[in-house]
C-alpha cells in the first residue's frame, strides 16, 4: 500500500512538472482590434489567466485593477468586469474568467491593462502577477499606441500593434519600473482559441508549444507571427517584493504581457 | 541636359506629393450632445485638420451645412434634421473623408 502511493504521488509530481511545457499568459482578448465606422462600436473583452496553444484556463479571481487609457486619461473598468466560467476541452472543471462590455465613444488608441490579483502556483513555489495589456484603435486615430501605461513591468510595443499581417515582425521593448530590461527573455505563444482559426495547432514538440525569444540590451525583442490570430508575448522577471504563502516569504513573478491580433493577406 | 532636369524636378515632387497623401490620409469623426453636433478632423498620427472644409449631408443627399474647421480641426453646430446625416471633410490638396452619423444617434443627442 505504501508503495503504490509513493507511485502515486510520485506520478503526481511528474505530471506537475511537466505541465510547465504550457506557460502561463495573463489575457485581455477583446472582440475586435480595429473599429472602422462600419463596426459595432461596443467591444467585448475577455480577461483570463490561461495557457493559450493548450486551450486550459486556470481560475482567476478579480483582478486588483482592470481600465484603459485613451488620449492619456486613464479610465477604471474594474467594477464593470462580471465573472463568467470557461474550461479546455481536456479539462474537467471550469474556471471564473472576467469579461466585460466598453463602448467606444471617440476615436484614438485605446490600451487595456489589468493587474491581476497575485496567483499561487503551487507547482513553482511562487506567486505569478501577469501585468497585461492590448491595444484596440478607434475611428483612424492612431494615437497612443507606443506610449507606458505606467505598470511594474510591461511591454511597450515599438511596431503598431493593429493593423498586422500574418508573418509581420512585431518589436517591442520590455520595462521593469519604466527601465528597460537587457535581455529579458520572452515567452510566445498562439492562441489556438483565435476566433477565426480555422484548425486547432498540434505542438509537434514541447518547445512549440512555448516559443521563446531573448531581448537585446535595450529589451528590444522581435517575433514574426506564423499564423493568423491572436499573439501573447510575456517577459518574466522576479519582483523585488516577497508575498506570503502559509507564513513562508515566497517570490513573485512579474509578468510583461502583450496581444497582438494577425490577418492573412488575401 | 536643361530639359531633363525640367522633367525631373516635377516627377520628384509628385512622388513626394503622392507620399504625404498616402501617409496623411484624412479622418472626420462626428458625435452629438445636447441639441449640438460636434465634428473633429484629424489625420492618422493627431495631428488636427486647421481650415478644413466640412459639408454635411442629409440622407437624400441633399447639402444641409457647411463650414470651416478650426485649429483643433473642430466644427460644430446645431442640429439640421433628424436624419442619417453625412458628414464629409474636404482638406488641401483633395485629401477627403465621410463619417456617417445614424438617425438614431441624432435623435439620441437632441
Amino acid at each position: 500500500m505504501r508503495t503504490i502511493i509513493s507511485m502515486l504521488s510520485f506520478i503526481v509530481v511528474m505530471a506537475l512538472a511537466v505541465n510547465p511545457a504550457s506557460a502561463h499568459f495573463g489575457a485581455i482578448i477583446p472582440s475586435n482590434d480595429i473599429v472602422t465606422q462600419d463596426d459595432d462600436r461596443t467591444l467585448g473583452l475577455e480577461v483570463k489567466f490561461i495557457h493559450p496553444m493548450e486551450r486550459h484556463y486556470m481560475e482567476m479571481v478579480k483582478p486588483k485593477a482592470f481600465g484603459v487609457i485613451v488620449g492619456g486619461n486613464k479610465t477604471d473598468l474594474l467594477e464593470t468586469l462580471k465573472p463568467a466560467k470557461g474550461k479546455g476541452p481536456d479539462q474537467d472543471q471550469d474556471f471564473t474568467f472576467w469579461s466585460t462590455d466598453f463602448k467606444i465613444r471617440k476615436p484614438g488608441d485605446y490600451s487595456f491593462y489589468v493587474e491581476p490579483t497575485p496567483y499561487w502556483e503551487p507547482a513553482e513555489d511562487c506567486f505569478i502577477v501577469h501585468y497585461t495589456k492590448v491595444c484596440v484603435n478607434a475611428l483612424g486615430l492612431e494615437e497612443g499606441w507606443d506610449k507606458p501605461v505606467g505598470l511594474e513591468t510591461e511591454i511597450v510595443p515599438l511596431t503598431r500593434p493593429y493593423g498586422l499581417w500574418t508573418g509581420n515582425l512585431f518589436t517591442g521593448q520590455v520595462l521593469l519600473k519604466g527601465k528597460p530590461v537587457p535581455f529579458a527573455e520572452v515567452e510566445v505563444e498562439y492562441l489556438n482559441d483565435s476566433p477565426g482559426n480555422p484548425s486547432i495547432v498540434a505542438a509537434p514538440a514541447d518547445p512549440f508549444v512555448t516559443q521563446l525569444v531573448k531581448a537585446d540590451a535595450d529589451g528590444v525583442f522581435s517575433y514574426a507571427m506564423p499564423r493568423a490570430g491572436w499573439w501573447g508575448f510575456a517577459a518574466l522577471s522576479e519582483a523585488d517584493w516577497k508575498l506570503k504563502q502559509d507564513g513562508q516569504e515566497k517570490a513573485v513573478e512579474i509578468g510583461a504581457v502583450y496581444w497582438v491580433h494577425t490577418r492573412d493577406m488575401k | 541636359m536643361k530639359i531633363l532636369n525640367y522633367l525631373f524636378i516635377p516627377f520628384l515632387v509628385s512622388l513626394l506629393l503622392s507620399g504625404i497623401a498616402l501617409a496623411h490620409k484624412v479622418n472626420v469623426f462626428a458625435y452629438v450632445e445636447a441639441g449640438k453636433v460636434y465634428t473633429e478632423s484629424y489625420f492618422p498620427d493627431g495631428g488636427r485638420v486647421e481650415g478644413g472644409k466640412v459639408l454635411v449631408y442629409d440622407s437624400q443627399n441633399n447639402l444641409l451645412l457647411e463650414g470651416v474647421t478650426d485649429k483643433n480641426g473642430e466644427f460644430s453646430f446645431d442640429i439640421p434634421k433628424v436624419d442619417d446625416l453625412n458628414i464629409v471633410i474636404e482638406a488641401t490638396m483633395g485629401h477627403k473623408n465621410s463619417f456617417k452619423l445614424k438617425k438614431s444617434e441624432v435623435e439620441a443627442g437632441k
